[in-house]
């Protein structure tokens, strides 16, 4: 990660602090200070497993609006992330609750929490699939979720029909529409 | 206080109900020439109504008249103790939180498994737009609770790394997990508990903790409160008021204790400290924050929703021409079946003691190494102990003694 985008990250984490320190400010004014406006790469990590599995690399990259990434294989194996975007935007990761090997889940589901800082956050699964197991690393190493959100911080491998879950797939976002999302989010 | 505030709804109705008696027939027939039930006919229309005495007697009382005293008299009573409504049914609740809009919502219940269960049904049904433009979040909610003796650990914690069961148990405290993150807290009445829903774009952490400075200040700008780093509200200097967080389908919330009149004295030795001699605990499971509390110097829990709720009103009015409801509930009323469920997930062991980090105990004294998941034993060195449960193990005392002697 890049040390110039942490920073970034964390002076927009710090401006609400700052412009509602002085008490005076209108509610609502403060709501669209509060929305960070820096998010940097999300763009699969192409070093680590989730892009590596196949040699090639994954067939589909594809982003839900709530802020997952997903990584799948011609095989049908898929990757489940959180975004760098939504990383940045939970603070510090202190705990990961991960699915477990063999559950079978519809999309939507909700597949595991990412805690940071007091906040338990939900990690919902977009496709139908069955989960093949969760990243062991990240019981010990929960900061990969800050530091690799799209590479070494994956949060489940899944077995996923791609036929069955084309419809669901062809809405979900690629990395242009998630990053036009993101800017009509601001 | 707020046994108080239980009463009146039932005041409410009691004035109401004698409006409907006189105004509706009698139970048995009004018989003008009837001097004795004439004059108790008279006595009721002048206790209740502003009608000319005569009205009475031509056996036609009007239906309604906005300015009896009756109306007067609950108007008083709503406008004195903010009720609007007796409590919401099941329906009324369902309508108002799947419905668009702000409101605020007055738990007067004291089960701690019945509010969680509806804090979690208002925030899992508020509406969020799938198309999350707009500039402000329409459909913030606040809910306010007080909960009777309980313990609350956080969802990614372990049970019994956090609190002495034993003297949970003969201190009369409930134990929950719940369903947000952070750490152990001690709940009692005086303790209030507020719960902010709102849009997970516009959610941040310290938000809603500096409204809560805001309006604190705007009540009585002596008092010495401040937040720290994690957005805890702190009484002069210590830590009136702890917060957590959970993010889900597009929303968030951030529920809060504060302290207002709560037995601080018998919240000691409840929470287990961070680290007990001869016990060595290895697990990812999220730390909790030890520190001094303190209640904060407000006469009631009551007058602290109050500041809350005055403040709530002005600051999110918005451009609406109407003022934000208060809502009551209470659990034999306010009920449905996916509160029902969510408070039998609450009460249930698997929850509490079959959820949450794995983790490895260590009893350095014996030597005796634990590891579990789930709440069951993977791996231990004493035979016999793998796929046993934890929660039994714990609970066994003379196995205890053995393993380790001291208070657990």
């Amino acid at each position: 990660m890049l040390s110039t985008s942490s920073i970034t990250r964390s002076l927009a984490r710090t401006i609400p602090r700052a412009v509602s320190g002085t008490s005076r400010t209108p509610a609502f004014r403060l709501f669209l200070r509060c929305q960070s406006t820096s998010h940097g790469n999300n763009n699969l990590n192409k070093n680590e497993l989730p892009f590596k599995f196949s040699p090639t690399g994954p067939k589909l990259v594809k982003y839900s609006k709530d802020h997952e990434w997903l990584a799948m294989h011609a095989d049908g194996t898929t990757f489940l992330g959180i975004t760098d975007y939504a990383a940045a935007a939970l603070g510090d990761a202190t705990y990961i609750e991960l699915p477990e090997a063999d559950t079978e889940v519809d999309a939507n589901d909700s597949i595991g929490s990412v805690e940071s800082v007091k906040s338990a956050s939900e990690v919902y699964v977009p496709v139908n699939g069955t989960v093949v197991e969760g990243n062991t690393d990240l019981e010990s190493s929960p900061q990969l979720i800050n530091s690799d959100p799209m590479g070494k911080g994956w949060i489940a491998k899944l077995k996923v029909d791609e036929a069955t879950n084309k419809d669901i797939l062809d809405k979900l976002f690629t990395l242009e529409q998630y990053e036009q999302f993101l800017k009509s989010d601001e | 206080m707020l046994k108080r505030c239980y009463v009146l709804p039932k005041l409410n109705t009691f004035v109401y109900r004698s409006q409907r008696h006189i105004q509706t027939k009698a139970p048995f027939d009004i018989n003008d020439t009837d001097d004795q039930y004439k004059e108790l006919n008279t006595m009721y229309s002048d206790m209740f109504s502003s009608y000319p005495k005569n009205s009475i007697s031509n056996g036609t009382p009007t239906e309604t008249d906005s300015s009896s005293e009756c109306d007067d008299l609950n108007k008083e009573f709503q406008d004195l103790f903010q009720i609007d409504n007796p409590n919401l049914s099941g329906q009324e609740l369902e309508r108002n939180v799947k419905s668009p809009g702000r409101f605020i919502l007055k738990s007067l219940s004291n089960n701690p498994y019945y509010n969680l269960a509806l804090e979690d049904y208002v925030f899992r049904n508020t509406p969020v737009s799938k198309n999350i433009t707009q500039d402000v979040f329409p459909n913030h909610r606040l809910l306010f609770y007080i909960n009777n003796k309980c313990a609350v650990i956080g969802k990614n914690q372990t049970v019994w790394q956090e609190v002495y069961l034993s003297e949970l148990q003969k201190q009369g405290y409930e134990l929950l997990r719940r369903l947000s993150g952070g750490g152990a807290v001690i709940h009692d009445l005086g303790n209030v508990n507020y719960s902010f829903i709102t849009s997970r774009n516009e959610f941040h952490s310290s938000f809603f903790n500096e409204l809560i400075l805001k309006w604190l200040y705007l009540f009585d700008k002596t008092l010495p409160i401040t937040l720290n780093k994690r957005s805890d509200i702190l009484f002069d200097g210590k830590k009136c008021s702890g917060s957590a967080f959970k993010i889900a389908q597009g929303k968030a919330y951030h529920h809060g204790t504060m302290l207002v009149n709560s037995n601080l004295d018998n919240f000691h030795g409840l929470l287990k400290p961070k680290d007990t001699p001869g016990v060595k605990w290895d697990s990812p499971s999220v730390d909790s924050v030890r520190s001094n509390i303190s209640n904060i110097s407000l006469e009631s829990t009551d007058r602290f929703v109050d500041i809350c709720i005055d403040g709530f009103k002005t600051d999110f009015k918005g451009s609406s021409p109407n003022e934000i409801p208060v809502f009551f509930c209470n659990e034999e009323e306010t009920i449905n079946d996916e509160i029902l469920s969510t408070i039998d997930t609450l009460k249930s062991d698997k929850w509490k003691y079959f959820s949450g980090p794995k983790f490895d105990i260590e009893f350095l004294d014996k030597q005796v190494l634990i590891s579990c998941e789930k709440g069951m034993v993977t791996k231990s060195n004493v035979p016999g102990l793998e796929g046993t449960q934890f929660k039994t193990l714990w609970e066994d005392e003379e196995m205890h003694r053995n393993i380790y002697p001291n208070k657990f």
